[in-house]
C-alpha cells in the first residue's frame, strides 16, 4: 500500500505530509507575528482572505535552523488549518508505508526512498501539539 | 423589505426544523436506534413550535402543538414512550407541516386523534382542547406572493464570498496603481472611468456580502411589542416592553436562533415573572410592569438582556442556588419551572433549559439574575463570528493592532509624565493614569517608544489605562475573524482583520490591556496637551457609547470641546448645573429621558431656552422629525447617512465663531 504525499524539506531532513491533509502550498509571504503565540507559530498569514496560522515545523519538532522559510504547505486537520512553514518543497510522490519506526511523537514512521530517510508526519498529534504548547512568557 | 414577511420567514424555518428533528427522534423511537434524551427533545420542539406559532398568531398551529405537547409530557414524566403514539404524532408533523404551508384545516382531526389515544396513566386527555372553536388566524401563514422568494445559504459560503470579495478589492487596488502609473500618466479618460465603476461595485458588492452576513437586532424586534401586550392581556397583567439598542449588528444565523429564544423569554417574564397589577400595588409598585429588552456589543460578543422588574425568584430558592452553585445552573435544569400553575402561553415546565442549551449550541452563555420582588434579568451572551468591529487601528514596532473604538475614550499626545514603583503614569485633568507600553503588554520586541508617543486611554469598569504605541492610523470598521483553534488559547486577542493594503492587524481585546498594562521605558519629553477652553462647549447625548464616541472624536478634531451624557436626565443635569454648554447634540431614543423629552425641557427653561439642539434621527423617522421641529429643533443629522461633514457645517453654523 503506497500513499500520496508531499515532500518538503526541513532543517535540512525529508519530511512528508500526506496529501489528505493537504489543501495546497504557497509562499511563506508576509507573517504577522502574534505576540504571546506558541514558540513554534511564526505568525498568522493572509491567504487570500483567510487567516492561516502559520507553523515552523523545525521548531516543532525542534531541530536548529536559522535558514530561511521558503514555502508553507496549508494543512487541514478538522476545523483546524495550519500553514506549516519548510525551508522548500521537494516533489509530490506515492511513499510505501512507514517501515522504520521513528522516535519522534510527531512521526507516525519513517521510509527509506531515494537513499534518504523520510519522517513521515501525523499532521493531528503535530497539531496538537502547538494547540498545548504553553506561550513563552 | 417589509419585516413582517421576514419574521413569518424566520417562524416557518424554525418550526421546519423543529419539525424534522421531532420527525427523526420519532423515527429512532419506533426503530429502537433513540437517543436517551429523545423523549424530552421531542417536547421541547413541540413547545417551541407551540411559543413561535402563537407569537406570530398561527392559532392552529399552536394548536396542534399543543396537543402534541400535552401527549409528549405525560411520556416524559413517566419517561415513557408507547409505539402507538408515533403515527398520530407523525401525521400532526404533517399537519403542521401544511398548516404552515398555507394550507389549513387539518388541525381538528390530528388533535382529535391524540386525544383519543388512550391516555398512558391518569393524566386526563385535554378535552378542552378538542371542541376549542378555532377562528380564522389573524395572520395568514400561507407565503405571500414575492414574500417567499429567499433562498437559504449556509453562513459558510457567504464567508467564503466575502473573504474573495475582499481579495479582489485588493487586486483591484493594485492593478489600479500600476495603471496609473503607466497610461494613466497619459490622460487616458476611459480606463479611469472603466475603474472608478469597478471600484464602485466591488465597494457596493463588499457592503451586500457583509450585509448577508448581519442584521440589526430590530429585524426581529418588531412583532414583539404587540405580542408582549397580547401575553399580558392574555395573564392578566399590564406590562410595557422597552426596546434599547436595536440597532446593534448581529450575525444573521445568531439572529435566526434566538429570535425563538428571545419569544421564550418574553413569555416566561410576563408569565412568570411579572405580578398582577392589583399583587403590584400591594408591594408598592407601579400597576404597569417594565420589561427592558436591551442588546449591546461587548467586545467580541453581543449581550441581549431581559430585565423585568417583577417579584423574582423567591429567597429560598436563592438560597439553594447559592447551595448548588449558582441560579442559572438550577434554573435551567430540565423540567425547572417557577409557575406553579400550567398557563395556556407557557409553564409547561420548559423554559431556561431550552433557552441554555439552545444558546450555547450557538457558541455563546446564559446568566440569570434575580433578586427576590425586585425582578429577573437574563443575560444572553453571544459571539460575534463574523462582525462588524469599528477599531482603532494603531501601530507598534512596524505591526498594526486594532482595539474596538468602543473601548477607547480618546487618544492624548503623551506630554508630562509621573513615575511611582517604576510605573509610569499620566496626568490628565486631573486624572492620574497609569501608562504601559503595548509592547510590553503584549509581549512583543519593539525598540523604545519615540518621544511624544500618543497613548489611547481606555476605560473598563474596573480602571482607566493608557496604552502607548508609534502611530495612531486611525479609526475603520472591519470584519473580525478568529484566530483559529491553534491560537485559541493565546490570551489578549479578540482576533484579526485583514486591512485594505493586505497586512493582518491583530485586533487586541481591551480587557487584558487593563489588566495586564505595565510599566515601560519612559519618553524624556515633556511637553503638555494645549487646553483649548475658548473652543464651544458641545454636550453629546446618546445612550450608545460608539456613537458618542464616535461624535466626540469628529467634534475633538473639528477643535470643539466635547462632553457627553448618556441619556435626556443626564444631560439635563449636565446643562443645569453649569451653563456653559454651548450647544446639545442628541440622539432621540434613549432610556429614562428621550431626545425630545430632553428637547422639550430644555425649551421650557428660563435660562436655556435658546440653547441650540440638534437631534440625531434614524432615517424614516419623519415623525420624530416633525415632533421635533414643532418643539423648536435648531437642526437634523440623520444618523444612517452619518456625515461628518454635514455634522461639522450644521454645528458651526448654530455655533460657530
Amino acid at each position: 500500500m503506497s500513499s500520496v504525499h508531499v515532500r518538503v524539506r526541513v532543517a535540512g531532513e525529508h519530511y512528508a505530509v500526506p496529501v489528505e491533509g493537504v489543501l495546497e502550498v504557497a509562499e511563506l509571504g508576509d507573517v504577522t507575528p502574534v505576540p504571546g503565540a506558541p514558540r513554534s507559530v511564526l505568525g498568522v498569514r493572509n491567504l487570500r482572505g483567510q487567516l492561516i496560522t502559520v507553523v515552523d515545523l523545525a521548531t516543532l519538532f525542534g531541530l536548529e535552523d536559522d535558514g530561511p522559510r521558503g514555502r508553507i504547505v496549508v494543512t487541514e486537520d478538522g476545523d483546524r488549518g495550519a500553514g506549516l512553514a519548510v525551508q522548500s518543497i521537494l516533489d509530490v510522490t506515492a511513499l510505501p508505508e512507514p517501515t522504520e519506526a521513528a522516535e519522534s511523537e510527531y512521526l507516525r514512521g519513517a521510509v527509506l526512498a531515494d537513499g534518504e530517510l523520510i519522517g513521515i508526519v501525523n499532521l493531528g498529534v503535530a497539531l496538537d501539539a502547538v494547540a498545548r504548547e504553553r506561550s513563552p512568557r | 423589505m417589509n419585516p413582517d414577511s421576514d419574521i413569518l420567514g424566520m417562524a416557518r424555518e424554525e418550526t421546519t426544523d423543529c419539525l424534522e428533528r421531532l420527525e427523526r427522534n420519532l423515527l429512532a423511537l419506533e426503530s429502537g436506534s433513540a437517543e436517551p434524551d429523545a423523549i424530552d427533545a421531542m417536547f421541547r420542539d413541540a413547545h417551541s413550535i407551540k411559543g413561535t406559532a402563537s407569537m406570530v398568531g398561527w392559532k392552529e398551529v399552536s394548536s396542534i402543538a399543543d396537543a402534541m405537547e400535552t401527549r409528549l409530557e405525560e411520556c416524559r414524566s413517566q419517561d415513557a414512550f408507547r409505539l402507538e403514539l408515533v403515527d398520530p404524532l407523525l401525521r400532526a408533523t404533517d399537519a403542521l407541516r401544511q398548516t404552515i404551508a398555507g394550507d389549513t384545516g387539518h388541525g381538528s382531526s390530528v388533535i382529535a386523534e391524540l386525544a383519543c389515544e388512550p391516555p398512558a396513566a391518569a393524566a386526563p386527555p385535554p378535552a378542552q382542547k378538542v371542541g376549542e372553536p378555532r377562528p380564522a388566524p389573524p395572520v395568514d401563514p400561507a407565503p405571500r406572493p414575492g414574500a417567499d422568494r429567499a433562498i437559504r445559504v449556509s453562513a459558510e459560503k457567504v464567508d467564503r464570498m466575502l473573504d474573495a470579495v475582499g481579495e479582489s478589492v485588493l487586486h483591484h487596488r493594485r492593478l489600479e496603481h500600476q495603471l496609473r502609473n503607466r497610461a494613466l500618466t497619459e490622460g487616458d479618460d476611459v480606463a479611469e472611468e472603466e475603474l472608478d465603476m469597478s471600484e464602485r461595485l466591488l465597494d457596493e458588492l463588499q457592503d451586500s456580502v457583509i450585509e448577508m452576513r448581519t442584521l440589526p437586532l430590530s429585524s426581529i424586534t418588531s412583532p414583539y411589542p404587540r405580542a408582549v401586550r397580547d401575553i399580558a392581556a392574555a395573564e392578566g397583567k399590564q406590562v410595557e416592553l422597552v426596546i434599547t439598542g436595536a440597532e446593534t449588528q448581529l450575525d444573521r444565523v445568531i439572529l435566526e436562533g434566538i429570535s425563538e429564544t428571545i419569544t421564550h423569554l418574553l413569555r416566561n417574564a410576563i408569565a412568570h415573572g411579572v405580578e398582577s397589577p392589583r399583587e403590584r400595588e400591594r408591594a408598592g409598585k407601579p400597576r404597569v410592569a417594565r420589561l427592558v429588552l436591551r442588546a449591546e456589543q461587548r467586545g467580541s460578543m453581543v449581550a441581549i438582556e431581559l430585565e423585568d422588574d417583577g417579584r423574582g425568584v423567591s429567597p429560598e430558592l436563592l438560597a439553594r442556588a447559592k447551595a448548588e452553585g449558582s441560579l442559572t445552573e438550577v434554573l435551567a435544569k430540565p423540567g425547572f419551572s417557577t409557575a406553579t400553575e400550567v398557563s395556556d402561553l407557557a409553564g409547561r415546565g420548559v423554559g431556561l433549559d431550552a433557552v441554555k442549551s439552545h444558546v450555547e449550541r450557538l457558541g455563546g452563555s446564559l446568566e440569570v439574575l434575580s433578586e427576590p420582588s425586585r425582578g429577573t434579568k437574563v443575560v444572553l451572551l453571544l459571539p460575534l463570528t463574523l462582525a462588524l468591529l469599528r477599531v482603532l487601528l494603531c501601530e507598534r514596532a512596524g505591526q498594526p493592532f486594532g482595539l474596538p473604538l468602543a473601548s477607547v475614550r480618546e487618544v492624548v499626545a503623551v506630554g508630562d509624565t509621573t513615575t511611582l514603583g517604576g510605573r509610569r503614569s499620566l496626568e490628565l485633568r486631573g486624572e492620574t493614569i497609569p501608562l504601559g507600553d503595548l509592547a510590553a503588554i503584549m509581549g512583543a520586541s519593539a525598540a523604545p517608544l519615540e518621544a511624544f508617543a500618543p497613548a489611547m486611554i481606555l476605560v473598563s469598569p474596573a480602571r482607566v489605562v493608557g496604552i502607548t504605541c508609534d502611530r495612531v492610523l486611525g479609526d475603520q470598521e472591519l470584519v473580525t475573524k478568529r484566530l483559529g483553534p491553534l491560537l485559541a488559547g493565546v490570551p489578549g486577542y479578540l482576533g484579526a482583520a485583514i486591512l485594505g493594503d493586505g497586512r493582518v492587524a491583530l485586533i487586541l481585546d481591551p480587557s487584558h490591556l487593563t489588566q495586564r498594562h505595565s510599566s515601560s521605558p519612559s519618553p524624556s519629553s515633556r511637553i503638555s496637551e494645549p487646553e483649548n477652553r475658548t473652543a464651544p462647549n458641545v454636550l453629546v447625548v446618546d445612550d450608545q457609547f460608539t456613537v458618542r464616541e464616535l461624535q466626540r472624536s469628529i467634534l475633538e478634531t473639528a477643535g470643539y470641546h466635547v462632553e457627553t451624557a448618556r441619556d435626556g436626565r443626564e444631560a439635563l443635569e449636565r446643562i443645569a448645573r453649569d451653563s456653559d454648554i454651548d450647544m446639545v447634540l442628541t440622539d432621540i431614543q434613549m432610556p429614562e429621558m428621550d431626545g425630545l423629552e430632553l428637547l422639550a425641557a430644555i425649551r421650557e427653561h428660563p435660562e436655556h431656552a435658546a440653547l441650540p439642539v440638534v437631534i440625531v434621527t434614524s432615517k424614516g423617522g419623519d415623525a420624530d422629525r416633525r415632533l421635533g421641529a414643532e418643539m423648536g429643533a435648531d437642526a437634523y443629522i440623520v444618523k444612517d447617512e452619518f456625515d461628518q461633514q454635514a455634522l461639522l457645517e450644521t454645528i458651526d453654523r448654530l455655533v460657530g465663531s
